[in-house]
């Protein structure tokens, strides 16, 4: 019997979204830590140009610290998709799927309570 | 989920959201929360909490459970129509139909404004009571004045079907269908009561249609099996001229082609088998597989062989 594929879900997204708390969160932790590293620089960068006085009005930020932070965004953009849940079923087939006819047919307000039920149920108080 | 108040308050509140009747799962936990004082807890929702107890405690015979909610509810709301209601349920349980029946009759005279949960106790009392016919023309008076209550309808589908007419049961349902077309639960009833009422080409339309709503789990096996038992149906009877009768259909549904038709018996056989394959997670029979888990793994490929020779026909 021929396995059937899940519509939606590739053998490799399953193998991803699978796993979330070990790839996702390591990318948002790497990506954290670049971060981190980012500014560290820009801030010791921007503390050593003070302290040689080579501070001017047209200071920007190194170009590495400027890539490495882009980067830092990026990697916690995919870290955090990564780490999303899996998305909940919002079909309605889904949904009636998992209803039984049971409680659809219940008609409670017609229920009857004159049936075997005390004799298999109760307790003789009645 | 663990046991606590809270917990067992949540799943009684789903419960009464979703009409479900599991009384015996409502008295455990509804014992659990009065024993350890948890109506203070509920606040507002204390009092269908004890109504929903009061019924759940009369359907499995306990009258002391029944009798201490319903006075809980009377001292609250004293001369409520709700709490009359509760009361008359329990004089049904007793058995004293005609003492319910008066009692009904009383509010229903008096008030001006009818209580229709009154009005559908008494039909239901009529029922109990064997006066079918009685509660068929005070229920049909019912919806006349209260043409949107599809219980009601489906009350009388019942009582139709009971009673083994099923042409009639299949136009309530009909009403049923006007005033909620998209549950697929409703169609299958529908297409069921059409089978039974010897309407095939209208049986498998039904069919289709609520396999087209949920084409995987929950009532769509049965769905499928319906395609497959009027396919099946259709297709032996097409060739002969002589069988018009059973190719007939009393509401003039046109039948499908024979291709279709073949089309059809296929496809229901693939969906049946997948949804009876033990290796797709949501099967019915990985479903029934965990529950008979010590049954001989022989006696699972039995049951499969059978399943198998009946949808090849053989």
């Amino acid at each position: 019997m021929a396995e059937r594929v899940q519509f939606g879900h590739s053998r490799a997204a399953d193998a991803v979204t699978t796993m979330p708390s070990l790839l996702g969160r390591s990318l948002i932790l790497i990506a954290g830590l670049t971060l981190f590293h980012g500014a560290f620089s820009t801030y010791e960068n921007l503390s050593q140009l003070k302290a040689l006085g080579r501070l001017g009005t047209e200071h920007r930020m190194p170009w590495d610290t400027a890539i490495e932070l882009l980067g830092a965004l990026i990697l916690f953009i995919i870290g955090a998709t990564v780490n999303a849940p899996r998305l909940n079923e919002i079909t309605w087939s889904s949904q009636m799927a998992k209803l039984s006819i049971d409680e659809m047919d219940s008609r409670m307000s017609f229920a009857s309570v004159n049936h075997r039920g005390k004799r298999l149920f109760g307790n003789g108080s009645n | 989920m663990g046991m606590s108040v809270d917990s067992y308050a949540n799943v009684l509140a789903e419960y009464r959201t979703r009409n479900i009747r599991a009384s015996e799962d409502v008295l455990k936990k509804g014992i659990f929360i009065l024993e350890r004082n948890g109506l203070g807890k509920l606040g507002s929702e204390a009092w269908p909490f004890l109504e929903q107890l009061a019924l759940a405690a009369l359907d499995l015979g306990r009258l002391d459970i029944a009798n201490e909610c319903i006075s809980r509810l009377d001292k609250q709301f004293v001369g409520s129509p709700r709490v009359e209601c509760l009361q008359g349920i329990r004089l049904e349980f007793k058995g004293a139909y005609d003492d319910a029946l008066a009692m009904y009759q009383a509010i229903l005279e008096v008030d001006p404004q009818i209580p229709y949960a009154i009005w559908k106790r008494k039909i239901s009392v009529l029922r109990q009571s064997g006066k079918i016919k009685h509660a068929v023309d005070e229920l049909i008076t019912y919806l006349d004045a209260f043409y949107t209550d599809p219980e009601a309808w489906l009350e009388l589908a019942d009582i139709y079907a009971s009673m083994s007419l099923y042409l009639q049961s299949l136009s309530s349902l009909s009403h049923v269908l006007l005033l909620i077309p998209q549950n697929p639960f409703y169609v299958l009833q529908a297409a069921e009561t059409a089978y039974t009422a010897l309407d095939i080409p209208l049986a498998l339309k039904f069919f289709l249609r609520s396999v087209e709503m949920v084409p995987e789990g929950g009532a769509s096996t049965r769905g499928w099996y319906g395609v497959k038992l009027c396919a099946r149906r259709l297709l032996s009877s097409l060739p002969t001229s002589l069988d018009a009768v059973a190719t007939s259909s009393a509401s003039e549904t046109p039948l499908p082609s024979a291709h279709h038709l073949a089309l059809l018996d296929q496809l229901a056989t693939e969906r049946l088998l997948a949804a009876y394959s033990t290796s797709s997670p949501s099967s019915a029979a990985s479903k029934t597989a965990s529950v008979s888990a010590s049954l001989a793994g022989s006696v699972a490929a039995d049951a499969r062989e059978v399943l198998i020779r009946w949808l090849q026909g053989k």
